[in-house]
């Protein structure tokens, strides 16, 4: 064997020590493993201080070792400490392997005798691969500059906003005419009572002008290749039939535009607007788009209106979707949220129960400048309430719809309530199961609330009814709930009854995050890369996730993951290249047949077939090592880099300790 | 030497074929109360009885007649966001407390049920009258007239058999049926 | 003609006499055999489960295990409580094997095994679904004008849960009624609970929920009542008179099962679907 191997054993405290006999093992290595290599073994007590790493060190400079075998935790907590302690003296970081004594050894047997004997095949397995190492290089990747956002809510336009004014560029993707999001549609925002569009109109004021920002809206993400870098992403700008170099915002068309439509978008269904629209007065940008399936034109081929009435001629009938395709290097995915449909409850009553609203209704019933101008009413648009009742978690917390708690449903009813006191005056009723009030200000939010009178009843509503028992009933909406606190059941009548429905993910997160290549749970929320301590990065390299997208939650937290996407993007941008994990796998196009095998298996779309040669190409950027395509290759052209067939092979026959066994000498 | 098991366990225990979630998931939040038809002749809600066998309060429990009272609608299981099966639980309930021989006094129920058994194994098939000998001696004069009238009525329209029907392999029935009891919860 | 393992329920031979008739009658009608079980036990209702669960399931399997015996596909109950308890043992049969292996040990007393192999079936779902609604209506000779219908499904047909989507607002019944001419009213009590056998152990409760249920249907304009279980039918029924004389009402509206009103429909004479001259006349008086 020409490699010099080093063998460090580590006692970690008690942790290895107190069922290892860790001299004996480091004296068996350096006894028995001479003739696989090992020319020293040392045990000390924490390997992963800076002695410890100090004295891989010294041996590697004075011994001139090529080869390091560290016997100590799992990989998962100290390779990278003991690749950069090898790197530190000089000798390649690849050319170290950690194996684990304690999580697969000490920590999981109480027999010293076994476990020391086991300790001994787990070094021999460790030896006998790293001779098989070879020097690597992480990937360097350059970072293009240009970042994505998709999603023009809080969260994208923060993002977007950061970035933008760091001095880089973005391009902003969002399917709606305008951004906004759902913070656009509410009234009041808690616990501050800001009213919500004039604190985010600004912002999407800045989005709209920032000289870095190039706004698509209208748009949609058609197809995303490339990787951390270098994103090619194609983007379909949906024809909105106005050429926005000519128009001015005036509004015209839309006065004159004679079909009404329903908008079941921004105004929740509670309002009209016509087939040319902008979607609201502030939308930035302030350029109308033309519902093609409502308008007369396209359907019948007459009308014209806003053609012939607009002053600068921007109305383009002719108009096509376009495709362009930009080069980013990150992404940053903000798509927000879609309500939960309450007609899935149908004890609730919504649809067969006019004066059942929905949360969202209600803010478009609440805001200024909604369909009733801010006037709290009945359906019949003039009635006021004499008493609301306000349902918590419908559809969330229960295993008959979503099980998750949407975080910020109650601080939302608590608002109801002081809105619904504030304009009206009426007797409000806050139907709940627990008041969750996490945050800075909410809990006094809530006894603002009790301070007002809202009468507060703990209970589930089991539902809603028009039948009455009795003639207080008559003529009203019942809730129908078990008051736990005391025990009994309540027949409450009230006017109005306001279900806050709870949040899930957009009906199409699943094929979206697809496009991206990120995978969503089974609530359809997308994954972030730690629960805890990662919540913006995800599985795939370049592509950040924030706000709702990654899981219910209020307005400041939204902000601040947008902002925290950001920072990250930043400073990959910053750094101008990033360095990969060169674990990949690689193929021998010698060997290659091209039979296509591994093209589809690949997770990550990380393989390339090239028509002309007719062999398959592991493109390293994408390539995450996990080892699909090298265990599916017939022909074993497939090979992964730190995970080769002659390491894992040599591993096992060490561990079998097969390199101990002499060979019988047979005569001849 | 046998551990002895908290109330809470022992109803779990006996929820045997029961395949909902367990009552532990249980968030009081009421909804099966607030469903309940029969909530207004129940000493406690469902949702209470569920806190008292989580509180191990036996007791108090078995002397409720909330699960004597129950008409197994089975409303409560189904929009039970917890995913328990409440009226099951109410059958656990009605179990155990014939099994201890424990309930409220004057309920009919446990009477009622237990005849409905014997009667079973005497016949394989269910017949009124003799359910109503059960019953009748706990009414009140007038209800029992009442009953009389309504049982006149049956009879008149034809909807009332005067003897009783019976299973042909009631002895194969009545060996089966020892099979179970044996097995099963001893009376 | 598709034939169906039959089991009427100890009801169907007493109280709920012209549910069967009529059932028997309108099947034959459609197209359809129900064939009787042969020596089949009562199924315990509500009765046994507060007694003893093995022995429950035990007796309902003995059902199912004779019916398996037949050879044929689908175990259908008229009564909403035989369903209930053959679907739902059924389902256990097949998920639990150490129940089935328990209820099979005493089974062999009858030289019986059960796999929980049937497709159980409510008989309305099977009119509906199998026949279908075309034919039905192909075959409505007098459709039923002029009877406001409540479709009173009750409890155990739709809870709990078994392969029906909708439990909270099913339609199925009210589509029924429609294809043979009667208007089917909507009110929100179509699914409450009518008491069931606390008509007996608590009469107060089981009438208080009668009297709901009725109050409901008739302020929403029902001058007649379906039903689908021979429980709920004598609650609704034959305790009107009490409920009358508890709450101080004077409901006197007409209870058919779905049955009488699908013969009716159909043309069928009157004798062999239970309905007598009187309820005859009453029924045409409101209809015609």
């Amino acid at each position: 064997m020409s490699e010099k191997i080093g063998v460090y054993v580590c006692h970690c405290g008690t942790n290895i020590a107190g069922v290892v006999n860790v001299a004996e093992v480091s004296q068996w290595a350096k006894e028995k493993l001479g003739a696989d290599g090992v020319i020293i073994s040392r045990d000390y007590k924490f390997m992963c201080s800076s002695l410890g790493q100090e004295l891989i060190q010294k041996d590697i400079k004075e011994l001139g070792l090529t080869r390091v075998v560290v016997a100590a935790c799992s990989p998962h907590l100290h390779e990278k400490t003991f690749r950069n302690a090898c790197k530190g003296a000089g000798l390649n970081p690849y050319l170290c392997e950690l194996v684990s004594i304690r999580e697969q050894d000490s920590w999981v047997h109480t027999d010293k005798v076994a476990a020391t004997e086991k300790a001994k095949a787990i070094i021999s397995g460790g030896v006998l691969r790293v001779e098989h190492h070879e020097a690597l290089e992480p990937l360097r990747v350059p970072i293009h500059p240009d970042t994505l956002v998709v999603g023009g809510g809080i969260a994208g336009i923060q993002a977007a906003l950061e970035i933008a004014d760091a001095g880089y560029h973005v391009y902003m993707v969002e399917r709606e005419p305008s951004i906004g999001g759902h913070m656009a549609q509410f009234d009041k925002t808690f616990p501050t009572l800001d009213c919500s569009a004039c604190i985010l109109t600004p912002k999407m004021v800045d989005v709209g002008n920032h000289p870095n920002i190039t706004l698509l809206t209208w748009s949609e993400v058609t197809k995303v290749d490339g990787y951390v870098g270098n994103f090619a992403v194609t983007i379909k700008k949906k024809a909105r039939y106005i050429k926005e170099a000519d128009c001015t915002g005036c509004g015209i068309c839309q006065e004159k535009c004679p079909k009404k439509v329903v908008d079941d978008v921004f105004e929740a269904g509670m309002g009209n607007r016509k087939a040319v629209y902008v979607p609201f007065p502030q939308a930035v940008p302030k350029y109308p788009v033309i519902d093609r399936p409502n308008c007369t034109y396209f359907i019948k081929g007459t009308c014209k209106a806003c053609e012939k009435f607009c002053p600068t001629g921007a109305i383009d009938f002719n108009q096509q979707d376009q495709d362009i395709t930009v080069q980013v290097g990150n992404i940053i995915l903000a798509t927000g949220w879609d309500l939960f449909d309450v007609r899935r409850i149908p004890q609730y009553g919504y649809g067969r129960l006019a004066n059942v609203f929905t949360n969202l209704e209600f803010e478009r019933l609440s805001n200024a400048a909604g369909p009733t101008g801010g006037n709290i009413v009945l359906r019949d648009g003039k009635t006021v309430p004499k008493t609301v009742g306000i349902v918590h978690c419908v559809g969330s917390r229960d295993q008959n719809y979503n099980p998750y708690c949407s975080a910020i449903c109650c601080m939302q009813s608590l608002k109801f309530a002081h809105l619904v006191h504030e304009k009206t005056g009426a007797e409000v009723y806050n139907f709940y199961i627990d008041i969750r009030t996490p945050s800075k200000g909410y809990e006094e939010f809530y006894q603002r609330l009790l301070e007002e009178g809202t009468h507060f009843v703990r209970g589930k509503v089991a539902e809603v009814s028009n039948i009455a028992r009795t003639p207080m009933e008559e003529g009203r909406l019942v809730i129908q709930v078990e008051d736990t606190l005391i025990g009994k059941q309540r027949r409450i009548p009230v006017d109005m009854v306001i279900l806050s429905a709870g949040l899930q993910a957009r009906h199409d997160a699943k094929e979206v995050g697809k496009l991206f290549g990120i995978s969503c749970s089974a609530d359809a929320w997308y994954i972030e890369r730690h629960p805890k301590l990662d919540p913006v990065a995800t599985m795939t390299e370049g592509v950040l996730i924030a706000g709702c997208a990654q899981g219910p939650k209020d307005i400041p937290a939204s902000v601040a993951q947008g902002a925290a996407a950001a920072a990250r993007v930043l400073g990959k941008i910053q750094q101008k290249e990033i360095s990969l994990e060169p674990v990949r796998a690689s193929i021998n196009s010698d060997k290659c047949s091209g039979c296509r095998i591994c093209n589809d298996l690949c997770p990550f779309n990380a393989i390339l077939f090239h028509e002309d040669t007719m062999v398959s190409e592991v493109n390293p950027a994408l390539c995450q090592g996990c080892g699909t395509c090298v265990a599916a290759c017939p022909a074993g052209a497939i090979s992964g880099t730190g995970f080769s067939n002659e390491q894992i092979l040599s591993q096992i026959e060490g561990l079998l300790l097969l390199n101990l066994v002499k060979p019988e000498v047979v005569p001849a | 030497m046998a551990v002895e098991l908290s109330f809470n366990k022992e109803i779990e225990n006996i929820m045997y074929a029961s395949h909902g979630k367990p009552i532990k998931d249980c968030l009081q939040c009421g909804t099966c109360s607030g469903t309940c038809p029969a909530i207004e002749f129940m000493d406690n809600s469902p949702r209470e009885i569920i806190g008292l066998i989580h509180a191990d309060m036996k007791d108090e429990v078995l002397a409720s007649n909330t699960y004597w009272t129950c008409a197994s609608c089975y409303h409560c299981t189904v929009r039970c966001p917890a995913g328990i099966d409440i009226a099951d639980m109410m059958y656990a309930l009605k179990r155990y407390s014939m099994w201890k021989g424990k309930y409220k006094e004057g309920l009919l129920g446990p009477d009622f049920s237990e005849a409905f058994v014997k009667m079973i194994v005497n016949s394989g098939r269910s017949f009124e009258p003799i359910l109503a000998a059960t019953y009748l001696p706990k009414y009140s004069a007038g209800d029992i007239i009442q009953e009389g009238l309504t049982a006149a009525g049956l009879v008149l329209t034809g909807k009332m058999p005067l003897l009783p029907k019976k299973v042909k392999r009631l002895k194969n029935v009545q060996r089966m049926v020892r099979r179970i009891i044996p097995i099963g919860e001893t009376k | 003609m598709k034939q169906y393992a039959y089991y009427p329920g100890c009801s169907l031979e007493s109280l709920g006499k012209n549910y069967h008739i009529s059932a028997l009658a309108v099947s034959t009608g459609l197209g359809l055999e129900l064939k009787e079980l042969e020596d089949w036990n009562c199924c315990g209702a509500t009765a046994y489960f507060p007694v003893d669960e093995l022995l429950a399931y035990t007796l309902v399997s003995r059902n199912l295990a004779i019916a398996e015996k037949t050879g044929l596909e689908d175990f259908v109950a008229p009564c909403s409580a035989c369903y209930k308890n053959a679907y739902t043992t059924n389902k256990y049969l097949k998920a639990d094997p150490d129940l089935a292996e328990h209820i099979n040990y005493a089974l062999e007393e009858d030289h019986l095994q059960v796999e929980g192999r049937m497709k159980v079936r409510h008989l309305i779902e099977v009119f509906i679904e199998d026949v279908g609604l075309e034919e039905i209506s192909k075959k409505v000779v007098n459709p039923l004008k002029g009877l406001r219908v409540a479709p009173y499904y009750g409890c155990q047909i739709v809870r709990p849960r078994k392969d029906k989507e909708d439990v909270e607002n099913p339609q199925f019944f009210e589509q029924l009624l429609s294809v043979i001419g009667a208007q089917p009213i909507e009110y929100a009590s179509k699914t409450r609970c009518c008491g069931g056998s606390l008509i007996i152990t608590n009469r107060k409760a089981a009438l208080d929920m009668v009297y709901k249920l009725l109050q409901n249907a008739v302020d929403s304009g029902a001058n007649m009542i379906a039903t689908t279980c021979p429980m709920c039918d004598v609650n609704v029924e034959v305790y009107q008179s009490q409920v009358n004389r508890e709450f101080g009402t004077n409901f006197s509206i007409p209870v058919m099962y779905f049955t009488q009103l699908m013969g009716m429909a159909m043309g069928i004479e009157p004798k062999r679907i239970g309905v007598g001259a009187s309820m005859l006349s009453l029924a045409q008086s409101t209809g015609k």
